[in-house]
């Protein structure tokens, strides 16, 4: 929906007349309080990360084409010269945290699929999480002066003014700034994105996953990692290794369009590629973007260059936009956590082949009844909704000795999209786009992990 | 990005129209009995006259759709059909009188119910000469009646729906709901203490879908709409209670929309079973929560998403959630999830976690409203209560600082109306500030 302009133009001409004439005394009482300065708090707290809503292009597998909507021929031009070109438009956030003026500006255009996955202690009485959000503009797209918004699904009891949904409550237009105050007080898996035009924001991808983290964490005494899930009371949610799954779906058509100045008719969406963190098999394999450690205390964060865009891995560069892994690996008996989040359009139903897992929470809830009865359960199939999140812990099996399975050093268990009918990306292997794999490592032969979705091969600063 | 702007000031138009008719048409406590603004309106039974016809609805984008659907016998086409609502142990009698055009039969059928009995016998799938199915149910001829009964053993939100080529019929609109209630009380949705709600804040999410095509088929005569081609079905519209968004913020019985009489905004209270310092309130005016049923009457998967509020999922299909000793199973979920033909049970409250006012204020500095792109229903202020000043040139549809929370289904492209954005299934929860207050 476009800004309402009209609003501005005339505070310029009408309020500038009238500050230049008369002053704002003489102005009727429901002018003046907005013709006044903004009140400016002096000592503004700042905030824990800063993001930024812009636009920008991808890479996803460029055949088999979709003519005329796949490969779009506009992404060639936005490629650094020499990588395989772009293939798709997209909108986003980037984390902005720490960039100079200049710097920030410079994302404007460069965003990534999906965005950064960010996390947050539970709630403890003081340690509220603050997210500024700028908007930077749609770089290809200047007619549309589109407002943005963090909304962050699933958010118990919260005041339209923090939920980011634009007609209840207010957003952030072209160049300016907001800042969400968050007090999580329900430990668990969630998913934030954009509100403002949602079918198109979402699906453009202005969409990534946050996650709390329970007071429970630091007992050691329940699991020895200290690490959990939940506020479980007896370790059952403990975990060693904890992975980001985040699932969306890309219609070609829609993105070409947007790209293209052309309306889409979203009630024919369709997913022509389903994704895996932004990826599809077999890129989903491959590392993290180089991680900068040091920054990933409360996000995900790629290493950066002079400019503030996004290194990348060697041999990769057309993955630039593309950051997140999603292999998944293990030593063998440990636990492993995976947080799956669907903000695709469609129902997935994710498959573990080989490897039972327990659902211990769904959409940011330990699965207990309000007496207590345990309700969680033993699946090797997630089914979710559009919207929906799971919470599943399975223990690694036994390593099967030798140099494994895989002839590599680990044993090899596959995470697919069961839903052929919706991710077939025409991907080789004939089981699906949305696919990676877990890989089991005999016993101590991983060090602990460091950070979320940490790959053996990630480049680590 | 664009909404053609003639149609967003007409759908402006109407919410505006809807939100001034539900400040004035707030009933008072002698009106709600009849028909309450929002909320459920049930037609009670346990015996009831409904009659299958044809009749046309209007969609959010200006478009009007060929239905089938069923109103009471006597009275005015509506869709959807009318909301049965009997009690635990009625004997529940239907007499179904067919006026479809083009000839055709028609039947009930009521999944989740026994021993259903059509004119004195089991109500029994119908076969033609040469041993093909030709109904799931006893079957009324066009033009005639057929007269259903069973006892309605349990508490539940329930399905009632054609079973005579269900393929087209049902999709052309002949389902509806039937709720039982529990012999606990009308303010229980099973027999559990726990399952106890405010009677004031009792809504449904009756979810569909409609292809234009099919109606459209069925709309130029008997010949297309036979020949219409179920492979190529595809649902452009997508509908809650009968309507699309923001139609469906109007009014139960909004005067034009004289064929979908059902509304689906929630409008309750905040929820003070606690004091803010997490302790049981001694004196509670609001202690109970709200119920929403769920219906999926479509194809599709329809997930649905309330903003700011984790449901309790108590009941699905008809059966609460719970295990053989009367174990509590329910789960919280920010996603309801509704599979085609099935219902879920839902209670759900609203409090502001952080008790923000002007006197404990939100910890970020407010930016002034010049800077920000204002929603339709903002206040103008943080709080619950509290109305701001608009600057001008901008209008709200904010009333006495109420907060609105959205609600919509998840599988975002259902919230399409045929090419036109955000005209699906779209409501909202509109939270009033306690009482007293100063909403009309």
């Amino acid at each position: 929906m476009n800004n309402q302009f009209s609003r501005r133009e005339f505070l310029k001409v009408v309020g500038g007349v009238a500050l230049a004439t008369a002053g704002v005394s003489v102005l009727p009482q429901f002018m003046r309080k907005t013709l006044l300065p903004e009140e400016i708090v002096t000592a503004d707290i700042g905030y824990d990360l800063f993001f930024a809503g812009t636009d920008g292009w991808f890479w996803l597998p460029p055949t088999p084409a979709i003519p005329p909507w796949h490969p779009d021929p506009y992404g060639a031009d936005f490629t650094p010269p020499g990588v395989d070109p772009f293939t798709t438009y997209i909108f986003g956030f980037r984390n902005v945290t720490g960039m100079t003026n200049s710097q920030r500006e410079n994302q404007r255009n460069k965003v990534q699929h999906n965005a950064p996955f960010f996390w947050v202690d539970q709630f403890d009485g003081t340690n509220e999480f603050r997210i500024q959000l700028t908007n930077l503009g749609l770089a290809l797209r200047p007619d549309l002066t589109d407002a943005h918004t963090i909304h962050w699904h699933g958010f118990r009891n919260v005041i339209p003014f923090y939920d980011g949904e634009p007609h209840g409550s207010i957003s952030v237009p072209v160049g300016q700034l907001f800042t969400y105050v968050y007090r999580p007080r329900d430990p668990g898996t969630y998913m934030y994105h954009c509100h403002v035009e949602d079918v198109e924001h979402v699906t453009m991808g202005m969409t990534s996953m946050v996650f709390v983290r329970p007071l429970q964490n630091g007992n050691t005494s329940l699991y020895p990692s200290g690490k959990y899930a939940y506020n479980d009371g007896d370790g059952s949610t403990g975990y060693d290794r904890e992975y980001a799954l985040f699932l969306s779906e890309i219609w070609s058509e829609g993105h070409w369009n947007d790209a293209h100045i052309q309306e889409s008719d979203w009630s024919l969406f369709r997913a022509d590629f389903s994704l895996l963190n932004g990826r599809v098999h077999p890129y989903t394999l491959l590392p993290n973007s180089p991680v900068n450690l040091a920054a990933s205390t409360n996000c995900l964060t790629t290493q950066t260059d002079g400019n503030g865009d996004l290194m990348t891995n060697p041999g990769y560069e057309h993955l630039q936009y593309n950051p997140h892994s999603a292999l998944i690996t293990c030593n063998a008996g440990e636990r492993v956590l995976l947080r799956f989040a669907n903000l695709g359009f469609r129902e997935a139903a994710m498959t573990l082949a080989g490897i039972k897992a327990r659902v211990v929470g769904r959409d940011a809830t330990l699965m207990k009844g309000r007496d207590g009865t345990d309700t969680s359960y033993m699946t090797n199939t997630m089914l979710m909704g559009a919207g929906e999140s799971y919470d599943a812990i399975f223990q690694a099996p036994a390593f099967s000795g030798g140099s494994g399975s895989s002839g590599n050093g680990y044993d090899t268990y596959i995470l697919y999209n069961r839903r052929y009918t919706q991710d077939s990306n025409l991907s080789p292997g004939g089981a699906g786009g949305q696919r990676t794999e877990v890989r089991v490592y005999p016993a101590d032969a991983l060090a602990p992990q460091l950070y979320v979705n940490q790959h053996p091969d990630d480049l680590i600063s | 990005m664009h909404t053609p702007k003639f149609k967003w000031v007409l759908m402006s138009i109407t919410l505006v129209l809807g939100v001034l008719a539900l400040g004035s048409m707030r009933p008072t406590q002698s009106a709600k009995a009849a028909t309450p603004a929002t909320g459920i309106v049930c037609t009670n039974g346990p015996n009831f006259n409904l009659t299958a016809q044809a009749g046309y609805i209007q969609t959010s984008d200006m478009n009007t759709v060929y239905m089938w659907s069923y109103g009471v016998t006597g009275g005015s086409f509506q869709y959807p059909g009318p909301v049965l609502c009997v009690h635990e142990g009625d004997t529940v009698t239907i007499t179904l009188q067919n006026s479809l055009p083009y000839n055709q039969a028609t039947s009930l059928i009521f999944p989740g119910q026994d021993n259903v009995q059509a004119n004195g016998g089991l109500s029994q799938p119908e076969f033609d000469s040469g041993g093909a199915l030709t109904s799931l149910a006893t079957s009324a001829a066009n033009g005639g009646s057929v007269t259903y009964s069973f006892v309605a053993s349990r508490p539940g939100t329930f399905i009632y729906e054609s079973g005579t080529d269900t393929k087209t019929q049902v999709p052309m609109g002949l389902a509806s709901v039937l709720i039982v209630r529990p012999s606990m009380g009308d303010n229980f949705v099973f027999n559990r203490a726990d399952s106890q709600f405010t009677p004031e804040e009792e809504f449904m999410a009756f979810l569909s879908e409609v292809d234009p095509y099919q109606h459209a088929a069925w709309e130029k005569g008997f010949g297309p709409g036979k020949n219409f081609n179920l492979d190529n079905y595809r649902a452009r519209y997508w509908l809650i209670n009968g309507r699309g968004f923001p139609d469906d913020m109007a009014d139960n019985n909004a005067s034009w929309l004289p064929n979908q009489p059902y509304g689906a905004l929630a409008r309750i209270h905040p929820d003070d079973k606690y004091l803010p310092d997490g302790t049981l309130n001694p004196s509670p005016q609001h202690p109970y929560p709200a119920v929403e049923r769920f219906i999926n009457v479509g194809t599709e998967e329809y997930p649905f998403h309330p903003h700011g509020q984790n449901g309790l999922l108590i009941g699905r299909d008809g059966y609460p959630l719970e295990g053989p000793g009367g174990e509590d199973m329910a789960f919280e979920n920010f996603l309801v999830n509704l599979g085609p033909g099935q219902t879920w049970d839902v209670i759900f409250s609203w409090h502001d976690a952080e008790n923000y006012s002007p006197t404990n204020p939100v910890n970020v500095t407010v930016p002034d409203l010049a800077n920000v792109t204002i929603g339709m229903f903002y206040s103008g202020s943080p709080y619950l209560g509290q109305q701001q000043t608009m600057p001008p040139g901008t209008s709200t549809l904010n009333q006495c600082g109420e907060y609105y929370i959205i609600s919509h289904n998840h599988a975002l492209f259902q919230l399409d109306a045929f090419g036109q954005t955000l005209a699906g299934p779209i409501t909202y929860l509109r939270i009033d500030p306690p009482l007293p207050n100063n909403c009309p």
